[in-house]
């Protein structure tokens, strides 16, 4: 019988699977629930919370180690750049222009003289701290008003999943080069703001649904019919079992903001020289490919090691998270 | 024997440890013939029929020993694609759930259809009207205009026929029912019960009937096995278990199931717990639950001893319980 | 009869179907429960049961506030509490608990046990003062059979019927006088199930509760209920004490539902007669006129689509007292027997050794009621175990 991608089987057997693994991971799981050991000692004994069961998942995740400590390592570099790179950023002596890798420089200099690898290390604060500050206030901003809008639902949900619409229907490109280019400081705050007016809703969505599937939990009932407020009921029971999908879509969001700023000030709209971006120095570094490729080797390479590294750890996240794994 | 089942062992990985599902499950269905297992969850009633099925799920379950004989011929040592072929057209399954084993955005007869088109090279037509005979063998009303419909247009016992009638479709020898009608309503079940029974004897199949509900099975089963912690713990013709049973696990779910013909006082109630799987304990795996436990039952797990013909009791004491 | 605790007169829940996104136009209604009466009286249990769709759980969420009814009174002693809000909605809710169907959803996750049994505390500081709450829920613990020490733990630590003691720890909580209980043993083990039965009826005893008690399992109701209530279609039809519907049935949905409940005894079958219904339920949305069992009903007649029959005691039982006297929904009611006794009684179960002697062997000592047994029903502490 030649084999068919269809089967009668997969019909059975196939589209049934889910099922069966449902009542195959159940049957363990009940195992899994049952305290172990006489009088609940033993390993199982020890109260644990899902957080901590994810926490160990984490420990052992080796891409979550790799990435969490090169994360570490950036955020240590940003707060103290200093304590890897002697020299000043904007410290250029355009003589050495576009020289390669010599003794305490080892990558090389840039168009204007300076000294590539500080500016890459100083770029890193740049990148981090807009990366953090618009992801903290997208999810802020979108899990708030998203997670009402699903609480609550009615009228007011309604107009905000139309205004989420509008926003997703916004390129972001170009939503950038049009706003920021009315924009005349050059400090990370217009970006910073640019990226949670036009990110909130992403999270909004996401905290919306989850907001939705949690208050459907018998346990919000439950509470409901104890005669719990509103506020309980968000604070208590919803919201720490709704928070998981947000935490692992802000953390890879945070990686895509990274490489946002960067495509913005290379773009021109974001931050301008003689600030110190990643974006700013592959710009810069574009129109000299041919001669002297190292330039744009060592910044786009930091800006896509660091997105990598968020969007790694955002994945491992939400493995350790995701019940339906457990 | 269609299909024999020897010294089965099945293990699930789980991060906390290894759970031994199944511990040396032995059982076998003749041709014609129903077979009963009865379980609670935990059991290992169902990874059972999916290592027969092979459809469990490898990792992180894994078996660990033992042999499936279907029609001879040991399945465990097949190559995938070799036992696909036996899947269908050799044995069919049957879940729980029919709403989610049916693709949404199909319509029934394609479903039913497509069987045909695929192993049997139908062409369109004809397969359409193989589905729409399928439809009349499983007792759905109006299968000519009820075959263009699709699966949520139908209620959930209708729903339940159609999954029995693509396990039909190409004849199988053996199908296997996992908690068929745990969830359709009374009315409904003794309905489908009674199908499969009737279509048992009209194919000739053997028939395995998972289920945990004592009375479901009591109409239809020729044979029962009850299962504990990943074994058999009794197994024997269906009325000599329900009359009296020979181990206290069966003798006590029995006994707990509260009766319809009069108010009871206090339930009978097993005490305790069914075991963690990574932890069964030491000797018979019922004996901390058990009433009629002794030092022996901590320390010597009890074989599958033959109490009468066709029958069989793991317990140290089933003369006792048989009698007693 | 003794004094009514809650009264509920002509119940009504439909939710509206409409169409259109922003001008929202009424197309139809889901009649989930269309008119429902009944009586609790102090102390007693009232089995509701029915197949699924038929509204009996719309009926326990409206009993305790979660759903607005649209229709219809729920009068606590004497007081209609079905359009309260605020401040008195919340005393009162301290006096109707419900217990949930599904151990696994009911509890949340993130929480401990002792948080878990204790919010009701923290929503009605009144009830305990702080100092003392832990105290409280150690000794709720101890009274469903739970081991005290395991006040620190996660639901997820626990099997499902360990965890069903818990939401009934957590109803209890408040000293209610009534539990409004929602199948709350279907989602457990065979096992398990007799236990937490036992446990109810112990606490009915020891803590004077009223119940409902939802169920589709009627073997279950018949164990538990004082007296029954059937429901179709979102309408009692047929109500009684609980040997008026099991043995002498007048109404013909009833006699179909008892016909059908699998027993475990394969001889039965001999001796009794099935009715297999036609056809499916119809849709809530679409109630047939008349009487809403007409549809499927072997007896049903012209009059049956005209006239809605009224729940009261049939004219031709009205002037013979007797079982079969009782509410029944039907135009042509009929005494049928359908469900014949059982042969003798059920084999004893064995004797042996109970209690904590018993309970010390290794795996055991989970806390569970070791007393639950066939001892008589001891006072609380017995659950332990060898504690």
């Amino acid at each position: 019988m030649p084999e068919q991608p269809y089967e009668p089987d997969g019909a059975i057997a196939g589209t049934g699977a889910g099922g069966a693994m449902d009542l195959a991971a159940s049957e363990a799981q009940t195992l899994e629930r049952t305290p172990g050991g006489p009088r609940g000692t033993g390993p199982q004994g020890k109260p644990r919370s899902l957080w901590s069961d994810a926490w160990r998942d984490l420990r052992r995740n080796p891409v979550f180690i790799v990435s969490a400590l090169f994360i570490v390592f950036l955020v240590v570099i940003s707060l103290w750049p200093s304590l890897i790179a002697s020299g000043n950023p904007l410290n250029c002596d355009l003589a050495k222009a576009q020289q390669g890798s010599q003794p305490g420089h080892p990558f090389g200099f840039d168009g204007q003289g300076c000294d590539v690898y500080t500016r890459t290390v100083y770029g890193a604060r740049t990148s981090v701290s807009v990366g953090v500050l618009a992801t903290l206030g997208v999810s802020v901003l979108g899990s708030v008003l998203g997670g009402l809008a699903g609480f609550f639902g009615g009228t007011g949900d309604s107009v905000l999943s139309r205004i989420t619409d509008v926003f997703f229907a916004i390129p972001v490109v170009l939503g950038g080069l049009v706003l920021l280019s009315v924009v005349v400081t050059n400090t990370i705050w217009p970006v910073i703001g640019f990226m949670v007016l036009l990110g909130w809703p992403q999270i909004s969505r996401i905290a919306r649904g989850s907001v939705i599937t949690a208050k459907q939990n018998d346990y919000v009932q439950a509470a409901r019919a104890l005669g719990a407020s509103n506020s309980r009921l968000l604070l208590r029971h919803i919201a720490p079992n709704a928070i998981a999908p947000v935490i692992v879509v802000a953390t890879i969001a945070l990686g895509t903001y990274i490489s946002l700023e960067a495509t913005l000030s290379y773009l021109g709209v974001g931050l301008k020289p003689p600030a110190v971006s990643w974006g700013i120095d592959i710009s810069a570094a574009s129109a000299y490919i041919r001669n002297a490729p190292h330039m744009l080797l060592w910044p786009a390479g930091a800006l896509a090691v660091t997105v990598l590294a968020f969007i790694m750890l955002g994945d491992a996240v939400r493995d350790a998270l995701d019940p339906k794994l457990r | 024997m269609l299909l024999e089942v020897r010294d089965l062992h099945v293990e699930f990985r789980t991060r906390d440890g290894v759970a031994k599902a199944v511990n040396g499950v032995s059982y076998g269905v003749d041709a014609g013939e129903t077979l009963a297992v009865l379980g609670e969850s935990g059991s290992g009633k169902s990874v059972t029929a999916q290592a027969v099925m092979g459809i469990l799920d490898t990792p992180p379950g894994r078996i660990a020993g033992g042999e499936i004989l279907f029609q001879g011929q040991d399945l465990l040592k097949l190559k995938e694609e070799e036992r696909r072929k036996v899947r269908g057209a050799g044995m069919a399954m049957i879940f729980q759930d029919a709403l989610s084993s049916l693709n949404p955005v199909l319509s029934v007869g394609d479903q039913l259809g497509e069987m045909f088109v695929v192993h049997r090279g139908m062409s369109r037509k004809d397969a359409r009207a193989r589905a729409v005979e399928l439809m009349d063998r499983v007792r759905i009303p109006g299968a000519k205009e009820r075959v263009k419909q699709y699966p949520h247009q139908f209620s959930g016992g209708m729903r339940q026929r159609i999954m029995i009638a693509m396990a039909l479709a190409l004849e199988p020898a053996l199908i296997i029912a996992d908690e068929p009608t745990t969830a359709l309503d009374v009315t409904v079940q003794a309905q489908v019960m009674d199908l499969l029974g009737e279509l048992r004897r009209e194919y000739d199949m053997g028939l395995i009937l998972i289920t945990h509900d004592l009375g479901v099975v009591a109409d239809v089963a020729d044979r029962i096995a009850v299962m504990y912690a990943g074994r058999i713990v009794e197994q024997a013709p269906v009325r000599d278990i329900y009359k009296a049973p020979a181990h206290p696990y069966t003798r006590g779910l029995l006994d707990s199931i509260p009766r319809l013909d009069q108010k009871g006082q206090e339930l009978y109630a097993i005490r305790g717990l069914p075991p963690n799987l990574m932890d069964i304990p030491p000797g018979c795996a019922f004996n901390p639950r058990c009433p009629m436990a002794r030092d022996v039952c901590r320390t010597d797990v009890p074989p599958l001893a033959e109490v009468a013909q066709d029958r069989a009791s793991a317990c140290h004491f089933w003369r006792e319980c048989l009698h007693g | 009869m003794a004094e009514p605790i809650l009264e509920v007169r002509g119940l009504v829940k439909h939710y509206p179907l409409t169409r259109g996104i922003l001008f929202k136009k009424q197309v139809g209604a889901v009649k989930a429960v269309d008119g429902v009466d009944f009586t609790l009286a102090r102390g007693e249990t009232l089995g509701i049961v029915g197949e699924s769709g038929c509204g009996k759980s719309t009926v326990a969420r409206m009993l305790v506030n979660l759903e607005r009814p649209t229709a219809g009174s729920i009068t606590f002693k004497g007081e209609d509490i079905s359009g309260l809000s605020g401040r008195a909605l919340k005393a009162v809710r301290r006096n109707i608990q419900m217990v949930f169907q599904d151990p696994y959803t009911s509890l949340n996750p993130r929480m401990t046990v002792g948080d878990i049994i204790g919010e009701p505390y923290d929503i009605h500081p009144e009830v305990a003062p702080k100092g003392d709450r832990r105290a409280r829920v150690r000794d709720l613990l101890d009274v469903v059979g739970l081991n005290p020490e395991y006040i620190n733990r996660y639901p997820h630590q626990f099997s499902g019927g360990q965890r069903q003691r818990i939401g009934i720890a957590r109803g209890l909580a408040l000293r209610p006088e009534i539990i409004v209980a929602d199948e709350p043993v279907s989602a457990l083990d065979v096992s398990v199930q007799a236990q937490v039965i036992n446990l109810l009826d112990r606490l009915q005893n020891e803590f004077e509760l009223s119940y409902v008690f939802i169920a589709h399992d009627l073997s279950i109701v018949r164990h538990i209920s004082d007296r029954v209530g059937v429901m179709y279609l979102g309408r009692i039809v047929e109500t009684g004490r609980d040997a008026e519907i099991y043995d002498h049935p007048t109404h013909p949905y009833t006699q179909a539902l008892l016909s059908a409940v699998p027993v475990p005894d394969p001889e039965a079958r001999e001796r009794r007669e099935r009715i297999i219904l036609a056809g499916d339920v119809p849709s809530p949305t679409s109630v047939p006129s008349g009487c809403r069992f007409r549809t499927r009903c072997w007896k049903a007649q012209e009059r049956c689509a005209l006239e809605v029959p009224e729940l009261a005691v049939p004219a031709e039982f009205r002037l013979l007292p007797g079982p079969a006297a009782h509410d029944s929904a039907c135009h042509f009611a009929e005494e049928k027997r359908v469900v014949p006794p059982e042969e003798g009684p059920r084999p004893v179960p064995p004797p042996g050794p109970t209690g904590p002697g018993t309970g010390e062997g290794p795996g055991t000592g989970d806390g569970l009621g070791t007393g639950d047994g066939l001892g008589t029903g001891d006072g609380p502490g017995t659950g332990n175990g060898p504690g």
